[in-house]
């Protein structure tokens, strides 16, 4: 998709020097692993840019949706406008990771504090190294970012992009398209609507729910679940911050209201209600999938439970 | 881009107590909003939280006026409060009736306990129009007579012979004494239809009570004969943004909060699970 539309820059050692002072002078952020094992995004150590992606263990979506992000604070009978963020980077996205930015760019269209996040950030893309959790698809959906680098290859994914690159002197073009990944799309499920709310009393619900701890692990590391709630903080001195955290619909009050009627009963329901989500959407994004393929909610279930298997089943055919 | 989630100050103007944990708080936000029937606000109590409701009466003179349950958390740090305390509003949300729609037709309105407050809302609105001459009937059965909100109004109402009015009640021993143009009856609301002489081709209904009521009553009212894109009900879920994204709120991968909260018959049928 983004692929034929993305003007591709050969990079002299010199212009690949320039932007990455450039880049570096936005203090990024970049996925890297720690001593513990677990792959983070942080700022970026040596200010030395990396040349590869990692998928780090919590996606590039908290730093536009944060885990938890004030709203307003209201004191003396008034509310308090939002502050805007300073510029930045990120670098050493994964394409599936950017392919989630493009999803939750349309979710967050009118959102006024994720814009604001999204206007002053340079995001770059980075060749990835292929996992054996990974199914990606490049024809799932756009790529949002401004920048794909290779070591002698840029894309401009976005204007800003490209003027950068002009800017640091890039000027010659190929057709190089994007690195990705040579994993097959043939080893995702083939579900359709119909299937999955045909199979609204499918056995497997209750089966694969049986085990669910409802953690909401799977929620937190995928790329493009975007749930959150709006809880309100006081302080001592009277003043009162209202915070926007991430939610999960694995939790039990998610749709639950007063006078306690609950509008998703039940862990089979709510795993019902998460698949929905990922494979067939909802509101103006309804039909599109939304599962990059990242494999990190696979990788943290504690139960080994795969939307991908119960697709699978529920579409009819074998497990491979 | 106007940021959503910021909720406007809004001072509470009056509280009119109504029926028993069932008061009429009226609200007057710092700038004007506007707030159609069957559409909602989010009410903000910093510090405790917020709760969406839709309007009982049009916006007047600024005011926006609605009937509050006391139900919960937030609901019962609003009953705590005083005339004069500032709360936030966030605010119009979501897809009304569609008034256009009940211009020369009949109205049926329906209404299961607390469902009768949106439905007021779009009462007031059909009085306003001063060029309405079509009929507006009221079926309202609540859970006993004194749970009858806006009991006196509607018997006032239908003595003008601006609306008809038939009220059921779950439990009562006797049946209070209204105006012999007012009916009464012991029983479910949906058992008020039976009797009752209309014209279903040329109506249009507009449906508000707990999940319960909607399983039989909209297809009842189909059955009747009226049109299924002229059956409008209003659904209650846990609502937090107002504007589609936190998901609380989704039945049948719609946000309910911005496609609705007020849905056709027709459309409620393509919503699996939605009631």
């Amino acid at each position: 998709m983004t692929d034929f539309l993305s003007p591709n820059y050969l990079l002299t050692p010199s212009t690949l020097d320039t932007l990455a002072d450039a880049i570096t002078k936005l203090s990024p952020l970049a996925p890297q692993v720690n001593a513990d094992g677990l792959c983070r995004l942080q700022p970026l150590s040596e200010g030395v840019l990396s040349s590869q992606a990692l998928s780090s263990f919590v996606p590039l979506k908290k730093v536009f949706l944060p885990p938890r992000e004030k709203l307003w604070s209201f004191q003396s009978g008034q509310f308090s406008a939002l502050k805007q963020p300073e510029p930045f980077a990120v670098v050493g996205v994964p394409l599936c990771d950017l392919q989630a930015l493009w999803y939750l760019d349309q979710v967050f269209a009118d959102d006024l504090p994720y814009q604001n996040r999204r206007a002053r950030a340079l995001v770059v893309g980075m060749p990835c190294e292929q996992d054996k959790e990974c199914r990606c698809d490049r024809q799932l959906m756009p790529l949002a970012g401004d920048l794909f680098l290779d070591q002698e290859h840029a894309w401009a994914l976005s204007p800003a992009g490209e003027a950068l690159l002009r800017a640091c002197g890039a000027g010659e073009t190929t057709n190089k398209p994007l690195p990705w990944p040579t994993a097959s799309a043939g080893t995702r499920p083939m579900l359709t609507e119909e299937q999955y709310r045909s199979a609204a009393d499918a056995a497997i619900w209750a089966e694969a729910a049986k085990g669910c701890l409802s953690c909401g692990a799977c929620s937190v590391v995928c790329p493009t679940c975007y749930c959150f709630d709006m809880l309100d903080e006081s302080a001592t001195d009277g003043s009162v911050t209202r915070n926007r955290s991430w939610d999960n619909c694995f939790f039990a009050e998610h749709a639950k209201v007063a006078g306690g009627h609950d509008f998703r009963s039940g862990r089979a329901n709510r795993l019902r209600f998460r698949m929905e989500h990922k494979f067939f959407g909802f509101g103006a994004l309804h039909g599109q999938n939304s599962c990059v393929g990242c494999g990190r909610c696979r990788t943290v279930c504690p139960v080994d439970i795969d939307l991908d298997q119960i697709a699978t089943r529920l579409s009819g055919e074998e497990l491979a | 881009m106007k940021d959503a989630l910021q909720p406007v100050a809004a001072v509470l103007h009056n509280i009119v107590p109504m029926a028993t944990d069932n008061h009429i708080f009226s609200f007057l936000p710092e700038q004007p909003m506007a707030l159609a029937p069957g559409q909602f606000v989010e009410i903000t109590l910093p510090g405790v939280g917020s709760f969406p409701v839709s309007a009982c009466d049009q916006v007047r003179d600024g005011l926006i006026t609605a009937c509050i349950r006391r139900a919960g958390r937030v609901t019962e740090a609003l009953y705590q409060l005083e005339m004069g305390d500032v709360i936030g509003l966030r605010g119009p949300f979501g897809k009304g009736f569609p008034l256009e729609l009940f211009k020369d037709q009949d109205a049926l309105l329906i209404a299961g306990g607390l469902g009768m407050a949106p439905l007021r809302g779009l009462l007031q609105a059909l009085l306003d129009d001063p060029h309405r001459k079509a009929r507006i009937i009221v079926l309202y059965g609540s859970r006993e007579p004194e749970a009858l909100l806006f009991r006196e109004e509607l018997v006032e109402l239908s003595k003008e012979a601006q609306i008809e009015v038939r009220f059921s009640v779950d439990f009562a021993e006797t049946l209070p004494s209204l105006d012999d143009r007012v009916v009464c009856k012991i029983g479910l609301v949906n058992e008020l239809l039976t009797d009752l002489n209309f014209a279903p081709r040329q109506t249009v209904a507009a449906v508000c009570g707990p999940p319960a009521l909607y399983h039989c009553i909209l297809e009842e009212l189909a059955l009747i004969g009226i049109p299924a894109a002229k059956i409008f009900a209003t659904l209650e879920r846990r609502m937090r943004c107002g504007v589609g994204e936190c998901c609380h709120c989704v039945a049948a991968g719609r946000y309910i909060c911005k496609d609705g909260p007020v849905f056709s018959l027709e459309q409620l049928r393509t919503m699996t699970e939605a009631i």
